[in-house]
């Protein structure tokens, strides 16, 4: 397959990201969003992203322009029919996945790819609804996506070696990221083990040992992570967390992946993070911290 | 004999056709956004129409193919067939310590450039797939390479080293390769050609500035020095790159502003030279304009941009220990009128003396632009890289045969 155009279903956070870079990498890129509200708002936080790197000297003007033209809004379906892959973003709920996916099913050519940008859930249940489950693949982007240079690639229970290999060489050749291969369970790598030392780091701040930028510093400075588990949270927004955890407790039954309180309240007082504004921290609107 | 000169991008791909019996160009064109489903060729037959034509051309065997239909064409066409092509010469942009001119090519060959994408890793990929697709288009037919980076080969080790650990000369062979080497070997040659002297006995500045621009201290035509380094970055300072500054700037400004590898790159390749002070442009069209209005931001980059050019200049004549002609070349160095002067302006210690009259002759061809008392001959040569490589095809070919 030469890959030329690219459909990108959600323009959350994630969508987002991935349509900027695959827009970057000269792929063309259908964003799909239910609502043209919704996708004005998604087109309009990527031009952000592109302005904030041409302040930093990371892109030029006439690089920010063809990025951006290359990234195309829709909000029917029908129209991906022509996409030579389609990647999903919505928002982690089994169902709604579900019913994207038996959509792009009967849009989309059979040998098209479907991937799923799922962090925790069961690509074999995504692609449950589906005639042709073999093309099902799971394609797990991490935030910030422009960044980090690693994508899980996931198979289902009936994902085909083709299907396999075919994501591979699109995510090590063409989006030329490090491509890991897990094989389907709660959380595969990334989440999994994120998850459990965010939920470990907000037991240590719930007992008092140390205060949320103690914890952030001491983990940041000590291991060299690029922001500490707490701001972390924040970026990945805490309900995604909360979701993430809740879903990993009820698979494995383990209490190891028991979302910690202090994650509730925040939850619960509608500080997600990044994107309200608060979580542990505090952040303008360009997500910087404050 | 017909030789087809071939410089492929990763997305683009220029031509030229010559017919050496006579040097003459029998067509020239470009195919741009290879890859994509409207792609442009451009093609410029001598003495016909120029035709331009919009298809699906998603890589470089099927560019060359299109190339090679338009030469052949009955109505555009220059050739009738294919098999008139002898020879094909392809520009390469970094040939490292390997080769040191113009080459055959073979496997060897092929394997060599490969081994150089990690010096070149956006210049060289484009040209083995422009080899591979000659290849395929035109079976059995010779093909030869010609490198930015060979002509400077010859430089010392006391020059082409950077003072800083010999194991990472060793290890990642960081050094200085220059570039542009085709078009200072192309104008040092034409210099003694013009001033009817033998190239051994002189000693020449050759300055190439367009939107790159480098400085070749030639001596007995070889070059013994040039401003660019392992990559085109060092040196003057140019439309949107920095040129020569102290590294500790790099990494100072990186913790600072908190800027990944691919960052600081990019400010120091795209955001920086005449962009950065202008704040406007990277065309010394604009700056010049800029500055004869006088606005400051714009003056300050023309200022800059001589005095560094002008300091080069001065340490390549202290690094021969003298300097015969002084020779300008390239978009900036053919077409800046004002550039020339004021550089010049400020080289009488070395008893340059400009005619300003001639200094503003607008011509495709060789012409002196210092006065008959100047002790330093003052050339402006349009350079011709295409030609350098057809012939280094043809002297190539004709060798192996």
């Amino acid at each position: 397959m030469n890959y030329k155009k690219i459909g990108v279903i959600g323009g959350g956070t994630m969508g987002q990201g991935i349509s900027e870079m695959l827009a970057a990498k000269g792929l063309d890129v259908l964003l799909v969003e239910e609502t043209t509200e919704k996708l004005n708002h998604a087109y309009s936080m990527i031009e952000t992203s592109l302005d904030k790197q041409l302040e930093k000297w990371a892109i030029t003007k006439a690089e920010k322009k063809l990025i951006l033209s290359r990234i195309h809004k829709v909000t029917h379906f029908a129209e991906l029919g022509t996409c030579d892959m389609v990647i999903e973003s919505i928002s982690e709920d089994l169902d709604a996945k579900k019913e994207v996916f038996k959509q792009l099913d009967q849009v989309c050519p059979s040998n098209i790819i479907l991937a799923s940008n799922t962090s925790t859930l069961s690509l074999t249940e995504i692609a449950g609804g589906t005639i042709y489950p073999e093309r099902v693949i799971g394609m797990h982007f991490i935030y910030p996506v422009a960044k980090i240079n690693l994508v899980e690639i996931i198979r289902g229970l009936k994902t085909s070696e083709t299907t396999f290999e075919e994501t591979k060489r699109f995510v090590e050749e063409v989006v030329e990221k490090r491509g890991v291969m897990v094989y389907e369970s709660p959380g595969f790598v990334t989440s999994r083990i994120i998850c459990v030392m965010i939920n470990e780091a907000l037991h240590v701040l719930g007992e008092g040992v140390a205060s949320a930028e103690e914890i952030d510093e001491a983990m940041r400075v000590g291991y060299q992570f690029q922001y500490g588990p707490l701001e972390m949270a924040d970026r990945f927004g805490l309900d995604s967390v909360l979701a993430a955890l809740e879903r990993m407790f009820r698979e494995f039954g383990e209490l190891k992946y028991r979302p910690s309180f202090v994650l509730k309240k925040m939850v619960r007082a509608g500080h997600l993070g990044v994107k309200t504004g608060e979580g542990f921290f505090k952040y303008d609107k360009d997500g910087d911290r404050l | 004999m017909k030789v087809l000169v071939i410089n492929a991008g990763s997305s683009s791909l220029k031509y030229q056709l010559y017919n050496m019996t006579d040097e003459s160009v029998l067509a020239k064109g470009l195919v741009e956004r290879i890859g994509m489903d409207s792609s442009i060729l451009n093609h410029k037959p001598t003495g016909k129409e120029e035709v331009t034509e919009v298809s699906e051309i998603l890589e470089h065997t099927t560019a060359i193919r299109k190339v090679l239909d338009k030469l052949t064409d009955p109505e555009h066409g220059v050739i009738e067939s294919i098999g008139e092509i002898e020879a094909v010469g392809h520009r390469v942009v970094h040939g490292g310590e390997y080769f040191k001119g113009s080459a055959l090519v073979t496997p060897e060959v092929k394997a060599e450039i490969r081994r150089l994408f990690d010096l070149a890793p956006l210049h060289n990929p484009p040209a083995i797939m422009g080899i591979n697709a000659a290849e395929i288009n035109m079976p059995g037919v010779p093909q030869v390479v010609a490198f930015d980076t060979a002509f400077h080969q010859t430089m010392e080790e006391k020059v082409y080293l950077y003072p800083i650990p010999r194991v990472l000369y060793k290890k990642h062979h960081v050094r200085r390769y220059g570039a542009h080497g085709t078009s200072h070997q192309y104008v040092s040659r034409i210099t003694a050609e013009y001033l009817d002297r033998s190239i051994e006995d002189l000693k020449i500045i050759t300055c190439h500035i367009g939107n790159g621009a480098s400085l070749t201290a030639v001596k007995g035509g070889v070059s013994v020095d040039t401003s660019m380094g392992l990559t085109p970055l060092e040196g003057l300072m140019m439309g949107t790159r920095s040129g020569d500054l102290d590294p500790t700037v790099v990494t100072f400004v990186m913790n600072k502003e908190d800027l990944s590898i691919s960052e600081v790159n990019s400010m120091l390749n795209k955001h920086s030279g005449l962009l950065a002070i202008s704040g406007s442009s990277s065309d010394m069209r604009d700056i010049t304009d800029g500055w004869e209005e006088g606005k400051p931001n714009e003056t300050l980059a023309f200022e800059m941009y001589e005095y560094r050019l002008r300091k080069y200049i001065g340490a390549y004549a202290a690094a021969m220990n003298g300097v015969d002609a002084i020779v300008f070349t390239a978009g900036v160095g053919e077409n800046s009128v004002i550039v020339r002067e004021k550089v010049l302006e400020n080289l009488t210690y070395l008893g340059i003396e400009i005619d300003k009259e001639l200094n503003k002759v607008r011509s495709g061809d060789p012409r002196r632009i210092s006065t008959p008392n100047s002790k330093v001959e003052v050339l402006v040569i349009p350079t011709n890289e295409e030609l350098m490589i057809a012939r280094d095809t043809l002297n190539i070919v004709q060798e192996s045969n």
